[in-house]
């Protein structure tokens, strides 16, 4: 396999003296679709900040093998990114916006734009201010695919669309940027929907990593066992990452096969990324009650 | 969105999906399958995940793989397709529905055939 379009070492990231990403090291080899997970203040963000040279780091970052923050002007010519708080000029039409970014992006390709835009209702006459927000959001990653590139990083990108529009969004990303080649690191809350576009996930939990792993290697790692809740105790004694209830069942979550003689106490299942998020990471205010 | 069960791997759902649609004729013998990305796309599944799907299918038979044109349906897929289902009823679902039969306690003359 050849080199890893992203490679992080104890990636770490403070603001003062907080650190909003703590000691992180993972791998984003070509033609994956990574998902990126976490809590609101997990990290997401500043590290997709750090990855395209927005903020300073400590510890060791290549992008497409460069250093973001010394060869920021040539890598943001390779990589595309969609920042959470992403605005277009309210003011401009598409046709205006794609002539900016053709005069603005050396590997910008403004036919392509305009392919890409026939996929979706935005007309090039359209002026922006008058696109609903899952247009705009759409005429965005039109934008950003239009770019000849390796890597796009995408920080929460549907906020706020609905089902719909978050399909079409979804469907425009496999359908016109993952090509085996490139990559896409995508951060989301909606980790139910996402599921199954993704190859592999990064979860943070309060600036640290707490899983990396591919969606193939996490159905064979993790397995989940619905039991009768008279079973429960003995099912705890097996120490699982986390018990809870779905529709009247007890379920347990482990991580690695529990032993034959637990396993035989119940229905084995695949375990959802949902159930994973939750057993892995919890919500700051709740860590806090527990310490 | 399409709903998957937490019982099996997607990419076996998948497989299962697409080869219910075979059965139908969908796409008939001899006749190419959808691309990875069309079949990605329309499920909105990752591409590898579509890859699996179909490697499974060339595994048991069903499509083949023509070097830089794309998956196939292969001749006589159907009729294996139908022999394959026929084993998995007779040995998963068929135990299952005469246990039922047995709890409810109705005989085979008490079932309409006719529907």
């Amino acid at each position: 396999m050849s080199a890893a379009l992203i490679e992080a070492g104890n990636l770490t990231v403070r603001y003062g003296s907080k650190a909003a990403v703590d000691g992180v090291s993972f791998q984003v080899p070509k033609g994956r679709v990574v998902g990126l997970l976490g809590h609101n203040g997990a990290g997401k963000t500043s590290l997709m900040k750090a990855l395209v040279g927005l903020s300073s780091f400590d510890g060791s970052l290549s992008v497409l093998g460069m250093n973001p923050l010394r060869d920021r002007e040539k890598l943001l010519e390779q990589l595309s990114y969609i920042p959470d708080v992403a605005i277009l000029p309210r003011w401009a039409r598409v046709d205006q916006l794609i002539t900016l970014m053709s005069g603005m992006h050396p590997r910008f390709s403004a036919d392509r734009a305009r392919t890409l835009l026939k996929r979706t209702s935005v007309g090039p006459r359209d002026k922006i201010k008058t696109l609903s927000k899952g247009m705009v959001v759409q005429l965005h990653l039109a934008l950003m695919a239009a770019i000849d590139a390796k890597v796009m990083i995408l920080d929460e990108p549907t906020l706020g669309l609905d089902i719909l529009s978050r399909k079409s969004f979804y469907e425009m990303l496999i359908d016109e940027w993952c090509d085996g080649e490139r990559s896409v690191l995508i951060s989301t809350h909606q980790v139910e929907e996402i599921e199954t576009l993704l190859s592999d996930v990064i979860m943070l939990n309060e600036g640290k990593l707490v899983l990396s792993i591919s969606l193939e290697d996490m159905d064979t790692r993790f397995v989940g066992l619905s039991h009768d809740p008279a079973q429960a105790e003995q099912i705890a004694s097996a120490h699982p990452l986390l018990r809870y209830r779905q529709a009247g069942q007890s379920a347990a979550l482990f991580d690695g096969a529990p032993p034959e003689h637990i396993t035989a106490l119940g229905q084995r299942f695949r375990p959802s990324l949902v159930d994973l998020f939750v057993a892995l990471t919890r919500a700051p205010e709740r860590s806090r009650q527990q310490a | 969105m399409q709903t998957w069960t937490s019982q099996a791997p997607i990419y076996q759902q998948l497989a299962d999906r697409l080869a219910d649609r075979l059965l139908d004729g969908e796409p008939d013998e001899g006749e190419a399958m959808p691309s990875v990305r069309t079949l990605a796309s329309d499920y909105v599944l990752n591409p590898l995940t579509v890859s699996r799907a179909l490697q499974t299918l060339v595994d048991e038979g069903v499509l083949e793989t023509r070097r830089g044109v794309g998956m196939y349906v292969q001749p006589g897929a159907r009729l294996r397709l139908r022999l394959a289902e026929r084993e998995k009823f007779l040995k998963e679902e068929w135990p299952a529905i005469v246990e039922k039969l047995r709890r409810l306690g109705i005989k085979a003359h008490e079932l309409n055939w006719e529907i």
